[in-house]
């Protein structure tokens, strides 16, 4: 009997039951050495401890969620709410330790304990009415977030953290980051339970055959309960570390990723469908995702490539897993056989297909590489992504050319890329390397990361950043200039102890101020305004409406302003958006759009509402908005000079670089700009800017 | 006469396995030709062969003396081929109209659609073979003897030339099944070829003219019914002559395991039910498809609890309201859809064999895995599991062999009482005897054992005593000595006067 | 009488019931949207001066793609892609514009990038067999970080006048905006009911193994379903472009999940083979409508927190309410 057989072969003594890592894991082990290999090769400083731990530190909350939806996932479940919950905890618990005074540990096991309880909810849902996961996560997604908005009301933030708790997002214990240990302790427990408990089995046959797993007497609900409460304590674990790492808890945390810990989860070879997955896996799937961010910044490779790359990673890796599992088989109610042959045949299509993605891949990086390559031999240091000056030997008498790190809010922002434009312009002038990389996705903790790169980088002398997040990049830019690195801030500065200057296009009161006047200016100084804005969480924004709400009370006793409304930087909102105003308050004389894709799209709406006695005015560039300007529409767009913001700020770089600027000094040689004024620790670019009908055809950007 | 449908040296493999080996079939108009053999004989490659599902290695398909080259299911329906299948291939979400239509119907995709046309010819077909099932209903809701005759009517309606059975009387009442029957009758005398295959080899001399053998993937022969029995059919699809006997052994019967009082559930329609079964005892619980007999057996093992009535385990009152709590009772039950339900086709021989005791192979929540391939590999030998290893999927797994580890999951969690819901369906011949020796066995070992089956032989073979449900409740109970299929069957329709009907 | 047909009679009893039962869902929803706008009516009766067409002026290129995703989700499989799909499509139709295209032809340019699109979705879900939710996210990211790259967030601008033939300002340029989607509705609502092909997408979404064997080729189906998504929200992408002077790169983030819960919301069972276009045409009227809802309905005082920031939490809870009632319906029979 062959039976029989079996057993003294399949009983080497005390081996676990399964092989600890499965096919799709030794790909993506052969991908992470092929990723580790090539970074090694064209990053710099890529394959140090640093760099290893400084990818870790931004890892510790994606790496938590993903650990957590690896059980979700394997029981044939989904939950798209993980993110939003990040985003509800993070206010949940800046109001306990803000508002109701408890000290962070305790707001921190509080928070936990709800994220317990919003898991529940989803538990419930999925469990007792039986609706699948995916919808009901659809639904919390929406709920969890919208919740924390209408906490904050949108725009409330919690910072000033005691010391003793930012140590758990900031600080190290030996090398390592203190957070690290919390996530190690949530794989072995999370491993544990996938792989070595009885939950863990009952899991998966949760995930293959519910109906069977209950013929089992396996108490299913139960057990996918249990999933989802333990996403929802993961979830508000990860949101305490956030919190603690970037200094800051608003209702935005944690945006966008779930999309991204799903990725990781999959990329890891658990099986959407549920059933099969691996805790190990899952760490891969993460650590490939971010080791390919990581190693592109450090060979200054174009961020976005971090995308696409992810992307077709994840094709490559689901189409060589992609066996005709018997699932298949067994879902389409016919013998074995049938899927069988229709996979045989797909076997050799994914494997030509998945060949053909992994060489295009291949090429772009190659040919990627190649360009800089070349273009650091014959343009004499030219980076990528910097696509700067190539200002050959003219650099400054030491010999040493000055490197500058560039960062705006957001790639793909038009307001931005003038600035660049400008920087280029000084960075050819001065003969400087200029590095340009930013975020490309809405997460808001991403600019720490970057300039956490290029700290380990090494080779830059300045870092100049336009802040999105106030608190939150102060830890990040001290420890640059821990390291010797100079710090320079542009168009939103940070907290002024972590940075050498600031370059200040303009105060927000003369921001506020300006707006306010010239809409007051329009409206003849009496009448109904309202405001769009970008988000009701962006801090700057909401800095310059207080500004402009102080200016009305001081100065504009006639004027009022009935709303604000959101339009999430999109025009096409903006456009509904002030649609919507102009027919709830039909006395409405005038929109202030404050952010840049605001100001078309609400004199768009304005215009093709008919109302000529309804003005625009805002903060946007003046390319966007000369039509308007010209049909009058639009009577005033406000800003100063982008791109003498960007020239400047590459300018002072430099000169603090070569030590031609200290503190102290009042004022700047200002190259093309002229001289600039310095006060205390802002370099001043002057008043805003006021575009308009008669001047805004001398503008390009 | 010419032949209907001619397959000559047909083969066919899957990943390097060779499921057919130059297997030769003729059907005749007018003909029934059964075709029989183990399970993993080929019966159902051959079909998918004939029915366009899949493209032979080798061979070649005439129909109506023409040659076919290519085939798909649409050309094969175009040659008037229709296939009754075991499982019904219908669409869940969508009407009983439209599900029989979607099988008629031809067309490209442009054209327009005629409900009103859809919902008269489904009433009709519907009606021919005796379905008293709504056009409108969605065939989400119905039972599986119903679509199962959703299943007939649509492949009656197709004016079909060939007409393919493959078990169409698996989960069919015997009243059905005559329906069934008279409409073959019908469609034979209307010159329509018909290939039928069954295990219930005693079907056939009622229905088939001819009947094929194959064994392993191979054909083996042709005969007139008329000229071969059961036993010789046997030893054709076994290759060796089997005691085709019911292993039945006397045993001593122990004291009354498990006692139901008044039982009933409103939603699964059982009521009423007062039944006993003792230690050592095989308790059959026979009727027609739709008696409530599977219903009662959920009832038992908390899938759908009891809202009246009171279960007795051991003279203990016990509420039974869900799965897992029938199981720290030491109840066990073996399902009818064992591919659904009775083992997790992907995982492994040894997590399915444990899947019900992890919490006594994980102490500590923690699972033992050398105690777990113990148990496995012990239960593995001791039920004769076919299988390559013990970590190897049971989906790869013949249908007997998946059945034989359902039970050992049972037998591992060493239950007090197991309910055996069909345990012998769509099992090959040998499989059969084996499942039904190790019956035997469970009881000698003290088990009590209830055993639903719709095969009376079986029923009236391993039973001590026969309960037989009606409507939901229990309407007679029969010893084994004065039981007869003649007993058990009127008790199971109810009235006689209402037989006729 | 025997009991198994005792069941059946039973059954066909219920079955005059069912033919409405079957569109609870959409009833339901349809009674909320209406009980929202007359909370509306009550309260603030300018809205439908001012606000109710205006609405559906911006709900128009939502319920373009919300057609597409209705077939996506009965066809048993989801596509996350096509807030991507949408900017790239609203990005090329500029730039054609900008390179002296006439319209019609950008118009038809747009809706073959969106079926190409669509198409890559298709090979990848329908021929390779890959689960769908992962090829999605996958080209969801892919195609989002390419248009990055390629725009760097630069609006496309200088576009020509006639840019905006559709979407300008004029009235009847806002009611061929809404009756474009609503034609584009009723022509796929009257497809899936009356034409085989609309049938066979139901056929695949409930059964694919049965759809085979019943003769429809699952896989074209699927296909075809991921190539239609993507000419839709070409199609939608153009409705949300030719309203604006100028094209702005960013848009459509966050559209997919938005549309996949109109859809949900409306019925559509997310398990494939389940739901109705009319019932997506609800689900997008009411999510549609509860943001400038809210606004209408804020006695808003400056300084305060206003109601509209809880447009999102109301969202949601639909979404849940709406599911959840389905739930409790299903446990109760």
């Amino acid at each position: 009997m062959s039976t029989l057989d079996i057993s003294p072969i399949a009983l080497p003594a005390p081996r676990q039951g399964r092989p600890l890592v499965q096919p799709q894991q030794l790909i993506l082990a052969a991908l992470l050495a092929f990723e580790i290999a090539i970074f090694s090769l064209i990053g710099s400083r890529f394959l140090t401890w640093d760099n290893f731990f400084q990818v870790q530190r931004l890892n510790v909350e994606l790496g938590l969620l993903a650990l957590a939806l690896t059980p979700v996932i394997v029981s044939g479940g989904i939950d798209l709410s993980v993110g939003s919950l990040m985003g509800l905890s993070a206010v949940l618990f800046g109001m306990m330790w803000r508002d109701r005074e408890m000290s962070p540990w305790l707001a921190g096991a509080v928070t936990i304990g709800v994220g317990g309880l919003a898991g529940l909810l989803n538990a419930t849902l999925i469990t007792r009415l039986r609706i699948p996961p995916l919808i009901v996560t659809l639904g919390s997604f929406s709920l969890f977030r919208g919740i924390a908005e209408g906490l904050t009301g949108g725009y409330d933030n919690f910072t000033n953290f005691p010391k003793s708790f930012l140590f758990l997002g900031q600080g190290n214990i030996g090398p390592m980051p203190a957070q690290i240990p919390i996530l190690l302790i949530a794989a072995a427990g999370f491993w544990v339970l996938l792989h070595r408990a009885a939950i863990g089995r009952a899991l998966c046959a949760i995930g293959f055959s519910p109906e069977g797993a209950r013929h089992a007497g396996i108490p299913v609900e139960r057990r996918i309960g249990l999933v989802y409460v333990l996403s929802g304590l993961m979830s508000a674990l990860a949101a305490v570390i956030y919190v603690s790492r970037v200094g800051q808890a608003k209702a935005d945390a944690g945006t966008g990723y779930e999309l991204l810990a799903i990725t990781a989860v999959v990329l890891g070879g658990t099986s959407i469908f549920g059933g099969r997955g691996s805790i190990i896996g899952t760490l891969m799937g993460l650590f490939a995702i971010a080791i390919l961010q990581n190693g592109l910044r450090l060979a200054d490779l174009r961020p976005e490539l971090a995308g696409i790359l992810t992307g077709t990673l994840l094709l490559v890796a689901i189409g060589l897993d992609w066996r005709p599992s018997s699932r298949a088989m067994v879902a389409q109610a016919g013998a074995p056989g049938s899927a069988a042959e229709e996979f045989d045949m797909k076997n050799s299509q994914v494997a030509a297909i998945c060949a053909v993605i992994l060489a295009a891949a291949l090429i772009v990086v190659g040919g990627n590489f190649m360009l800089v390559k070349s273009i650091q031999q014959g343009g004499g240091g030219a980076s990528f992504s910097g696509t700067n000056g190539s200002g050959g030997g003219r650099g400054p008498a030491a010999g040493k050319k000055v490197t500058i790190a560039m960062m705006p809010k957001s790639m793909g922002n038009a307001y931005f890329i003038a600035a660049q434009k400008g920087a280029q312009d000084a960075a050819k002038e001065l003969g400087v390397e200029l590095l340009w990389d930013g975020p490309t996705d809405t997460d808001p903790a991403k600019q720490n990361e970057i300039v956490d790169t290029w700290i380990t980088r090494g080779g830059i002398d300045v870092i100049a950043v336009a802040v999105e997040n106030r608190d939150g990049i102060a830890s990040a830019l001290r420890k640059a200039r821990d390291k010797g690195i100079k710090v320079v801030t542009y168009d939103a500065d940070t907290t002024p102890d972590a940075r050498d200057f600031f370059v200040n296009q303009a105060t927000p009161e003369g921001i506020g101020y300006t707006l306010m006047d010239s809409a007051a200016k329009s409206m003849g100084g009496k009448g109904e305004f309202a405001i769009i804005t970008a988000s009701l969480t962006a801090s700057n924004m909401n800095e310059w409406r207080k500004n402009i709400e102080a200016r009305l009370k001081e100065k504009y006793p006639d004027i009022k302003l009935v709303d604000t409304r959101p339009c999430d930087d999109k025009q096409d909102k903006a456009f509904s958006e002030t649609n919507t105003l102009l027919s709830k308050y039909p006395d409405v004389k005038l929109i202030m759009a404050i952010c840049s894709p605001a100001v078309p799209g609400a004199a768009e709406a304005v215009k093709q509402a008919g109302r000529k006695d309804v003005h625009v005015v805002g903060l946007g560039l003046p390319n966007q908005n000369k039509a308007y300007v010209h049909e009058g529409i639009t009577d005033a767009v406000i800003l100063w000079n982008t791109m003498d913001l960007g020239y400047l700020t590459v300018l002072a770089s430099d000169a603090l670089a070569k030590g031609a600027l200290k503190p102290g000094d009042a004022s700047l040689p200002g190259g093309r700009i002229g001289k600039i004024e310095i006060k205390g620790d802002n370099i001043l670019l002057g008043t805003p800017f006021i575009f308009n009908k008669d001047n805004i055809d001398k503008f390009d950007f | 006469m010419s032949a209907l449908l001619k397959l000559t040296g047909i083969f066919k493999s899957f990943a390097g396995v060779q499921a057919l080996k130059g297997v030769s079939f003729e059907l005749m108009p007018g003909e029934v030709h059964a075709i029989v053999g183990e399970n993993g004989a080929g019966k159902s490659t051959l079909i998918k062969v004939i029915t366009g599902a899949h493209q032979p290695d080798a061979g070649t398909l005439i129909v109506n003396g023409a040659v076919i080259e290519k085939n798909d299911p649409t050309i094969a329906r175009s040659l008037g081929i229709a296939v009754i299948y075991q499982q019904p291939a219908l669409f869940p979400d969508l009407t009983v109209a439209e599900n029989i239509a979607l099988r008629l119907e031809r067309g490209g995709p442009w054209r327009t659609i005629n409900w009103a046309e859809r919902r008269t010819r489904a009433r009709q077909l519907l009606d021919r073979v005796g379905a008293n099932v709504s056009v409108d209903a969605m065939v989400r809701d119905l039972s599986m003897p119903q679509q199962q005759l959703v299943e007939i009517a649509s492949a009656l309606g197709g004016q079909a030339k060939i007409l393919i059975l493959d078990e169409p009387t698996a989960s069919l009442s015997d009243r059905e099944v005559d329906n069934l029957f008279r409409v073959i009758r019908e469609l034979r005398a209307q010159g329509v070829g018909m290939i039928y295959i069954s295990h219930r080899l005693e079907e056939l001399p009622q229905i088939a003219d001819r009947v094929t053998v194959l064994r392993d993937g191979s054909y083996v022969g042709t005969r007139k019914i008329g000229e071969v029995d059961r036993a010789e059919m046997i030893r054709l699809m076994v290759g060796r002559s089997l005691e085709a006997v019911f292993p039945k052994i006397a045993v001593p019967l122990g004291e009354v395991v498990l006692e139901t009082i008044g039982l009933g559930c409103n939603a699964s329609g059982v009521c009423e039910v007062s039944l006993h079964v003792r230690a050592g005892e095989i308790l059959g619980l026979a009727g027609l498809v739709g008696a409530g007999r599977t219903e009662l057996a959920r009832i038992l093992f908390g899938l759908t609890p009891a809202d009246d009535g009171q279960i007795l385990l051991k003279g203990q009152p016990v509420t039974v309201n869900n799965p897992s709590r029938a199981v720290q009772l030491g109840i066990a039950y073996v399902p009818e859809d064992r591919r659904r339900h009775g083992v997790v086709l992907e995982m492994p021989v040894d997590a399915n064999t444990t899947l019900a005791i992890l919490r006594r192979i994980a102490a500590g929540g923690l699972i033992n895995f050398t105690k777990e391939r113990q148990i496995a590999t012990t239960f593995v030998q001791r039920l004769g599991v076919k299988t390559p290893s013990i970590s190897a999927p049971v989906g790869n797994l013949s249908g007997g062999n998946q059945q034989k580890v359902a039970l050992a999951r049972w037998l591992a969690a060493e239950p007090i009482v197991i309910i055996l819901d069909e345990p012998t369906q769509g099992v090959d011949v040998g499989a059969k005897a084996e499942i039904h020796r190790l019956m035997g066995e469970l009881a000698k070992s003290g088990l009590a054992i209830i055993m639903i089956s719709s095969e009376l032989p079986e029923v009236l073979g391993m039973s001590d005593r026969i309960a037989v449900m009606h409507g939901g409740r229990i309407v007679g109970e029969l010893a084994r000595a004065q039981a007869t299929q003649e007993k058990v069957l009127e008790l199971a329709l109810g009235h006689t006067a209402e037989v006729e009907v | 009488m025997t009991s198994s047909s005792d069941a059946t009679l039973s059954y066909s009893d219920e079955q005059g019931n069912a033919t409405w039962t079957r569109y609870v869902r959409e009833i339901s929803v349809a009674a909320a949207y209406l009980l929202l706008l007359s909370i509306l009516a009550l309260f603030t009766p300018r809205y439908f001066q001012a606000k109710f067409a205006a609405s559906w002026v911006d709900m128009a290129p939502v319920l373009v793609a919300a057609v597409g995703m209705t077939l996506v989700i009965l066809a048993r499989h989801i596509d996350i892609s096509i807030g991507s799909q949408f900017a790239i499509c609203g990005v090329v139709a500029g730039l054609l514009a900008r390179n002296g295209l006439p319209m019609p032809a950008v118009a038809l340019c747009t809706i073959a990038c969106g079926a190409a699109m669509g198409a890559v979705n298709g090979i990848f879900v329908a021929l390779m067999g890959l689960p769908s939710i992962v090829v999605t996210l996958a080209t969801m990211v892919i195609l989002r970080e390419s248009l990055r790259w390629g725009r760097q967030g630069a609006f496309v601008q200088d576009l020509p006048r006639g840019f905006q033939w559709f979407g300008q300002s004029q009235f009847t340029g806002q009611v061929s905006l809404v009756a474009t989607a609503l034609i584009i509705l009723a022509l796929f609502a009257w497809a899936m009911r009356w034409l085989a092909a609309g049938r066979s997408v139901y056929a695949v979404g409930s059964d694919q193994e049965a759809a085979r064997l019943a003769g429809v080729r699952p896989k074209r189906v699927v296909f075809n379903v991921f190539m239609l998504m993507g000419a839709l929200t070409g199609l939608a992408a153009l409705l949300g472009a030719v309203r604006f002077p100028n094209v702005d790169p960013n848009v459509g983030q966050g559209l997919e999940l938005n549309v996949i819960a109109a859809v949900v919301v409306g019925g559509v069972a997310i398990s494939g083979g389940r739901g109705t276009l009319v019932g997506t045409l609800i689900g997008v009227a009411l999510l549609g409508t509860i943001g400038s809802a809210l606004v209408f309905l804020d006695p808003h005082h400056p300084g305060e927190r206003s109601l509209g920031a809880w447009e999102r939490a109301i969202q949601g809870l639909i979404i849940l309410v709406a599911v959840a009632s389905d739930g409790l319906g299903r446990r109760k029979s």
